[in-house]
């Protein structure tokens, strides 16, 4: 079984180097790059260990180090002016010097928030909770309301067309050209009269036309193997009898 | 002595909403008044009263709040509400906004070695966008809002003590050591020990 456990201990390298840094009473101007590297790998490895998820961030600034090590080894040719030569950790000292501004005006306002938390007033009451943040424009910007247009424009109903046709044609009218296409022909294929239609409605229409004839007796249809095509007959006898009767 | 106006005052501050402000409280008495000193007499006369409330200037304006004495009691009539404190993450995003306002997500994130969101911020009103900065990209910057203020219970921005007087504030323990002399000079004779040792 595997656990995935995220500490919030350290808020990013940074904050780690300075715990380091912190606990060791380290001179932040002239940090042992070797020591505090493999301080700095140990703690990864550590977590790594704890199998807990380890930000990019960190990765990061573990090769950072390393490369500030190799740069800590390398020899620098006497000849060159002390003055001009830079600390490779320059760099890293001042970032730590930055953050560690940051992070008093962090404890700093950790303490007015604590501090002020302990103050109530008329409007942070129970009532409140019914308040709908959504309904409380004041604050509105220019960013709110493009946002919030954005969002309408998104929700639209797209508009959707559709051509609504008129059939032009019927069973009636298929029947008359179905018995124009026989014209002293005693059969047709069925695969022929389709060849004339246009489109699916008019073979739909044409199928219910010969459905009709055969109803009326004046077709038959006959086929010779199933899935084959068939055979559209003029029921002469069937016309005959009728017309005897008639 | 408490005169109308005091009253009338107070009883603004009892209904406000949002911190009050001088014009407000001109517009409600249609007179000009000396708003910081009627408080002032008001938050005395709470001391001699033993009052459990006091006035705060806040975000530029006023509020009547309770005394942070009764906050064990008045915090049991929020109970559902839970404690809402922000995260280290927030925090730590919030400092850098407010002491170096205007300011874009970039910078933050130079500063914190990691990267930043801004949206938690943004949705608690604590952060707005305040404009763009003039520069490829035209990247946004971000200021602290007037929430900002009332939430730290700050009157305004210059409130907050100085990166200089932070430092005296929180590590007076670790100060000696980066004070002693030119630091420059100092990482150039360090890095040349450190090479000694290396090597």
């Amino acid at each position: 079984m595997s656990y995935n456990v995220k500490l919030d201990v350290f808020e990013g390298p940074l904050d780690l180097l300075l715990f380091f840094i912190k606990r060791d009473e380290i001179n932040i101007y002239d940090i042992p790059i070797a020591y505090i590297t493999q301080e700095y790998l140990d703690y990864l490895r550590m977590m790594k260990e704890l199998n807990l998820h380890l930000a990019g961030e960190f990765i990061l600034m573990a090769s950072l180090l390393i490369r500030l090590k190799v740069q800590m080894l390398l020899p620098r040719s006497e000849d060159e002016n002390l003055e001009e030569i830079e600390d490779p950790r320059t760099e890293l000292v001042e970032m730590l010097v930055e953050y560690q501004k940051y992070k008093n005006a962090c404890n700093l306002l950790r303490d007015l928030e604590e501090k002020q938390s302990k103050h109530h007033w008329i409007n942070c009451s129970v009532a409140e909770a019914g308040f709908d943040p959504d309904l409380f424009l004041s604050d509105v910007d220019l960013m709110d309301l493009a946002l919030a247009f954005k969002k309408i424009i998104a929700g639209m109903p797209k508009p959707a067309y559709y051509e609504v046709k008129v059939l032009k044609i019927n069973i009636g009218q298929q029947t008359q050209i179905l018995r124009s296409m026989f014209q002293g022909r005693k059969r047709l294929r069925f695969s022929e009269v389709m060849k004339h239609m246009k489109n699916r409605i008019e073979v739909v229409v044409t199928f219910l036309a010969i459905l009709e004839l055969i109803k009326i007796q004046e077709i038959q249809v006959s086929q010779s193997a199933i899935f084959d095509d068939f055979w559209i007959s003029k029921r002469s006898t069937a016309s005959e009898h009728v017309n005897a009767n008639a | 002595m408490l005169t109308q106006t005091h009253k009338i005052v107070e009883a603004l501050l009892f209904s406000a909403r949002e911190p009050l402000t001088t014009a407000q409280v001109e517009l409600c008495l249609e007179e000009s008044v000396a708003l910081a000193d009627l408080v002032n007499d008001l938050n005395e006369y709470y001391e001699e009263q033993k009052s459990p409330i006091l006035i705060q200037e806040l975000a530029e304006g006023y509020r009547l709040v309770t005394r942070s004495e009764y906050d064990p009691w008045v915090r049991r009539l929020y109970q559902e509400r839970g404690q809402m404190k922000l995260s280290r993450s927030a925090l730590e995003t919030l400092s850098i906004v407010a002491y170096k306002q205007p300011v874009t997500r970039t910078d933050v994130d130079a500063i914190r070695g990691v990267s930043t969101s801004l949206k938690t911020l943004l949705e608690k009103n604590l952060i707005r966008v305040s404009g763009r900065l003039d520069r490829p990209g035209r990247p946004l910057l971000y200021a602290t809002t007037s929430y900002f203020l009332e939430y730290f219970g700050l009157n305004s921005i210059k409130d907050l003590p100085n990166i200089k007087e932070l430092e005296e504030i929180f590590d007076k323990d670790d100060g000696e050591s980066r004070d002693e002399g030119d630091s420059s000079e100092q990482i150039s004779l360090d890095m040349r020990d450190g090479l000694a040792e290396e090597v």
